[in-house]
């Protein structure tokens, strides 16, 4: 577990004062995967850095298993960093050592045995699926190789914490995916919290279970997938779910409302988990007397949920509308589309 | 212009073996003293392992002095040291130790930038598991830049063959000095074109050595 309480990191530039972690509260469950996204500079970094004290908190305490790891001696902080696995955007492996040996290197800062030390990377390059390349060297990897490489080298002394700062963002899509699938693997096989850090939006969806949204050193928002995507309440949260969902109504379609009268009646049904498994709109067609217009649609997957939104207009005599909107409240969320509201 | 073939080449092996010895001798006790000295530069600096301000700043300093003392005054104005150390000023032991003191500053900074070369994420890396800063710079630093410190101790050698030209100053003999004490201060222009060949090779063969090893290393 991973708790941070009115943790701020202050930089000191000149005679300026730079808060890349500004008052930031947030827990990490055990056995959770926690995202944190936010735009280049809003203190991402610096946030998970303070959890292995890379950085030291300028004010406030980061407790790992309820321990204030500032409190603690050298030896004794080198003792709790073996507990806690770090991955990274650019891998960071050793060049001049094989796969083999990177995995090792952690194990033999401790002086494992030999023996014990071979078992567990023959173990884990297994876990990772890359026991066929233990006597290659980095250079010869392609980017996802390494970068299981460097997930087996944070697992190699079974930490109870596993941080990712960046970890997909050096990578294609399809590679993308493979890591998220290891990381979540990870999660699932050894209970390892996992904290990731991530300016995409589309990584967060797929594997984490609850996020924080940063912005200038600040939590800006925070919540499960579910809340954050289907109510975004900060400005910068909803241009993050926009990245991966088209929430806005094409331009193409607003002016064909525009141009013709305004009596219209167009509405956005938000479909969330098993609302959008139910025929709604068939429903309509069937019980009412109006007709059933689809002009813009958009459903998505989160965490194996269906998600999405679709936007109607519904042709019919006024009451018989109102009665139809008031019937499907029930089921899924109805907002009216006005040709400015978007 | 003659040359008596006689004493031509015996002299010139005897050159080439002062030059080597000097140089070899030279290069190892400053590798010796150079390696740590940049290391400490490495590890003191800011953002450094055990960063120390005041310390980095007095220590760079003083390396700077040293290397800015061109070599032949370093020769001459150590001569009381370099007497108490070998118990001669003059000979080729005597040569080595100015050589010494010139090339360790030296090898420092080359050593120094070696290591700066290495990723700081992979220094981070292995910060974060736990990892001494002595096992940083052992298992991390050094391996990791060993490759490219290679090529810099062949830069550091051939400096140092330059450098030991002037060892006639102190009778260190090599082949420098043969080059001037024969060559032209003689007019022996063959010994001259002989001596210069030959360092010109020397300093051939270092580089190409200096190269091969460096890659050799790269992945041990
Ligand atoms: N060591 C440092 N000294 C001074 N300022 C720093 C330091 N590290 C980070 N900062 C500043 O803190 C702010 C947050 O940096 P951070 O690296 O945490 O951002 P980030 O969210 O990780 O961005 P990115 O997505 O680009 O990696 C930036 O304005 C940065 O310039
Ligand atoms: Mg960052």
């Amino acid at each position: 577990m991973i708790q941070f309480e009115n943790v701020s990191k202050i930089y000191q530039h000149n005679d300026s004062e730079l808060r890349a972690v500004d008052q930031v509260d947030l827990t990490v469950h055990k056995g959770e995967i926690f995202g944190v996204i936010g735009f280049s500079g809003a203190g991402k970094s610096t946030l998970i850095r303070l959890v292995n004290l890379l950085e030291k908190p300028s004010e406030g305490r980061v407790l790992i298993n309820g321990e204030d790891l500032a409190k603690l001696t050298k030896p004794d902080l080198r003792k709790v960093r073996k507990r806690i696995g770090m991955i990274f955007q650019h891998f960071n492996l050793l060049e001049s050592k094989t796969v083999h040996h990177n995995v090792a290197f952690p194990l033999s800062l401790s002086g494992t045995p030999k023996k014990d030390m071979n078992q567990r990377v023959k173990e884990i390059l297994e876990f990772v699926g890359l026991s066929d390349k233990a006597k290659q060297y980095p250079e010869e990897l392609s980017g996802g190789q390494k970068q299981r490489v460097g997930i087996a080298r944070a697992l190699a002394t079974s930490p109870d914490i596993l941080l990712c700062d960046e970890a997909t963002s050096a990578l294609d899509p399809e590679t993308t995916k493979s890591i998220l699938r290891l990381l979540r693997k990870v999660r699932d096989e050894y209970g390892i919290t996992i904290l990731m850090i991530t300016h995409e939006m589309n990584v967060v969806r797929e594997v984490c279970d609850r996020i924080a949204v940063m912005e200038s050193g600040q939590v800006i928002e925070k919540g499960s997938i579910f809340d954050l995507f289907s109510k975004p309440q900060h400005p910068t949260t909803k241009n993050f779910v926009r990245t991966v969902m088209e929430n806005d109504i094409p331009a193409s379609i607003l002016n064909g409302i525009d141009e013709r009268d305004s009596s219209r009646n167009i509405y956005r049904f938000t479909f969330v988990d098993e609302s959008a498994g139910q025929p709604v709109l068939s429903q309509i067609a069937k019980k009412f007397d109006v007709e059933v217009n689809v002009l813009f649609g958009q459903i998505t997957e989160l965490q194996g949920v269906p998600f999405g939104h679709l936007v109607v207009e519904l042709q019919g005599e006024d009451p018989e509308i109102l009665r139809v909107i008031n019937h499907i409240q029930q089921k899924v969320a109805v907002q009216e589309v006005t040709s400015h509201a978007g | 212009m003659q040359v008596n073939l006689m004493e031509f080449w015996p002299r010139i092996w005897e050159a080439t073996y002062q030059t080597l010895l000097m140089v070899g001798i030279s290069l190892f006790a400053a590798t010796l003293i150079g390696l740590p000295l940049g290391i400490i530069l490495v590890v003191t600096r800011h953002g450094g392992l055990l960063e120390n301000k005041p310390f980095f700043n007095g220590f760079s300093t003083v390396v700077n002095f040293f290397r800015s003392i061109p070599f032949i005054i370093l020769l001459v104005a150590i001569l009381p040291f370099t007497r108490l150390i070998v118990g001669s000023s003059i000979g080729t032991a005597a040569a080595v130790v100015p050589l010494v003191i010139f090339s360790a500053p030296y090898i420092a900074r080359l050593v120094e930038s070696s290591l700066l070369e290495v990723k700081p994420g992979v220094i981070e890396a292995a910060e974060s598991m736990g990892a001494t800063p002595w096992q940083i710079v052992r298992r991390v630093y050094i391996p990791e830049a060993l490759s490219s410190i290679i090529l810099n101790l062949t830069i550091a050698t051939i400096g140092l063959v330059g450098a030991s030209a002037m060892a006639g100053f102190v009778g260190g003999g090599g082949l420098g000095d043969l080059a001037i004490s024969y060559g032209y201060q003689r007019f022996e222009t063959d010994i001259m074109i002989a001596t210069v060949l030959l360092l010109v090779f020397i300093v051939q063969i270092t580089q190409t050595v200096g190269n091969f090893a460096s890659k050799k290393i790269r992945r041990q």
